[in-house]
């Protein structure tokens, strides 16, 4: 079996699996909501620069909780059934794919829910439609592999996020200054630049990520 | 007495960068000029704080210039001492400037028998009086810069802005190139068990990345204490600063993940996994990151790195040394914590 359709197939076994426990998706896609919902009724009146950074946070809060599960859900029973099977290059591979899909649903929810409550600052839909793309792969990236790490530990979740964090920080300040280029808080032809560099990121955070899982992996 | 070598090495090479670095004088400079906005067709008064200077003793001899570019100067009509540090020099300006230019940027050179000759590069603005015509020729600015003296003594070099906290070169960056080659040597050990699975190698990635963590954490507090006398604020959020203690947190939460398993094998597996990780994450954030955005740190942002141009061989004699030695006393650090931490497992094993 090649690589691709390994991947593929894991992929489909991923989104079956979510679809048959419906309520981690709907958990996560709640949060969001009730996120939004908060912030807008203890703000009211949301500024273009605070609805960004707003964005940008519920979007962190919620990948990171969305993403923790990847390597948790399943019992080790089954994840010593996997090591027999599977290369861990497709493993990390179809989990961070999966996780992309995941992460720009609900970068889309995050973003109507926004748009909704608070108004649209958007001057430049495309150029924000790109950040969230970019910003999903980065977080998929970067989340997936740390949570494989987490995962290794007794208190996962907290894990996360202190292993997630300091390495997420150059990746959302990147997303937060393009998407600001989007609302129009900031002028000039630097965005090129923020891009090549969140691509340069994100190229160099998966190359390490395919190099170490496999010595993560296997126990 | 042959196995300690290094270490005593260390400690020399770390006393002497303080004795040198810290006693060293720096060299004469000129601290201050008022009034530094000056027009053609005027007599100036200008009044000279100097640094590090001994105007007294060479009182008669000195001599000063305003110096355009390497053909165009003028010598200071005369020149009053006031005491060792302060000078009043008088130059009369010539109805116009040399070419075309209707404003036009000066240094001001003075040379002295006692402190060598010393320099206030630019910063001196000329400007062409309104009702002159600039002319092509001019004879006016043509007095020669001839037979400077050099001051035979050690001495560090005077940079404006900069003074005394140059010295600051050989405690801010030996602890970065310290912190590298101490973390470079965490990966190697990293690697080398992720290879041979031997426990040892594990120890020692966690003493040389405990001690690295250390030497960046000092390179952070140095920086932040340079940063208070030339940029301003010890904390100016420049991307340098902000990029290291993002850098210095993802080697951080390696501790925390090293406390939070408990079987030693998995403990070492998945820790040298991170340390790798860590490593790779570093070189990007400092050293890549800076340098495509605006930074005002040395090196980055387009700016030249330090060491290009004002690193003179006077500092090279105490920089080099400062580095090796610091490297040294981190490795020795290191090689403790790493045998306490066998006897520890050690006793562990036992009881």
């Amino acid at each position: 079996m090649s690589l691709w359709t390994e991947i593929w197939f894991l992929l489909g076994k991923e989104v079956k699996l979510e679809w048959r426990q419906r309520h981690a998706l709907s958990g996560i896609v709640l949060y969001v909501l009730s996120t939004v919902f908060i912030v807008f009724i203890s703000f009211q009146q949301i500024s273009p620069q605070l609805w960004n950074v707003l964005f940008w946070i519920i979007m962190l809060f919620a990948s990171i909780n969305a993403v923790v599960k990847s390597f948790v859900q399943e019992s080790g029973n089954r994840q010593l059934y996997y090591y027999q099977l599977a290369n861990p290059v497709a493993i990390l591979l179809s989990k961070t794919l999966y996780n992309t899909l995941l992460l720009l649903l609900l970068g889309g929810l995050n973003a109507a829910a926004l748009l909704l409550v608070a108004g649209n600052p958007l001057e430049d839909p495309g150029l924000f439609a790109l950040s969230v793309v970019m910003g999903s792969i980065g977080f998929s990236v970067t989340f997936t592999f740390i949570a494989a790490i987490a995962a290794k530990t007794s208190n996962s979740s907290t894990m996360m996020t202190i292993l997630g964090f300091p390495v997420i920080i150059p990746v959302l300040l990147i997303l937060v200054n393009l998407s600001a280029h989007a609302i129009g808080l900031l002028q000039g032809s630097l965005i090129e630049d923020d891009i090549v560099m969140l691509a340069g990121i994100d190229l160099l955070l998966l190359g390490l990520g395919l190099v170490l899982f496999p010595m993560l992996w296997r126990e | 007495m042959r196995e300690y070598w290094w270490k005593i090495l260390g400690v020399v090479l770390v006393l002497y960068s303080f004795g040198m670095g810290l006693l060293t004088p720096l060299k004469t400079g000129i601290s201050d000029i008022h009034p530094q906005f000056i027009s053609t067709g005027d007599t100036v008064a200008m009044e000279i704080t100097g640094y590090n200077s001994f105007y007294q003793a060479a009182e008669g001899k000195l001599r000063a210039w305003l110096k355009l570019d390497a053909a165009h100067a003028l010598a200071a009509s005369a020149i009053e001492v006031k005491d060792d540090r302060h000078l009043v020099l008088y130059f009369a300006l010539p109805e116009e400037l040399p070419g075309t230019a209707e404003e036009t940027d000066a240094s001001l050179l003075i040379d002295s028998p006692v402190d060598g000759a010393h320099v206030y590069p630019g910063g001196i603005r000329i400007r062409q009086k309104k009702n002159v015509q600039p002319q092509k020729s001019s004879t006016n600015w043509t007095d020669p810069i001839e037979n400077l003296h050099e001051k035979d003594a050690i001495t560090f070099p005077f940079r404006n802005i900069l003074g005394e906290t140059i010295r600051n070169t050989y405690y801010h960056v030996p602890m970065w190139f310290a912190m590298f080659l101490l973390f470079t040597g965490a990966m190697v050990h990293s690697i080398h068990f992720l290879r041979r699975k031997n426990l040892k190698n594990d120890r020692w990635a966690a003493a040389l990345t405990n001690t690295g963590l250390v030497f960046g954490a000092m390179g952070l507090a140095t920086g932040a204490v340079w940063a208070n006398y030339t940029w301003g604020e010890p904390w100016s959020g420049d991307v340098k600063q902000n990029m290291t203690a993002i850098g210095l947190l993802i080697y951080g939460a390696y501790f925390v993940l090293r406390f939070a398993m408990e079987d030693p094998e998995r403990k070492a597996r998945i820790s040298a996994v991170y340390n790798i990780f860590a490593y790779s994450t570093l070189i990007p954030l400092l050293y890549v990151i800076p340098k495509l955005t605006d930074s005002l740190h040395p090196g980055a942002g387009g700016n030249i790195a330090f060491g290009s141009q004002d690193l003179d061989n006077t500092m090279r004699m105490v920089f080099y040394p400062a580095i090796i030695g610091w490297t040294l006393t981190g490795l020795w650090a290191s090689q403790l914590l790493y045998r306490m931490n066998t006897l520890r497992e050690k006793l562990l094993w036992e009881h």
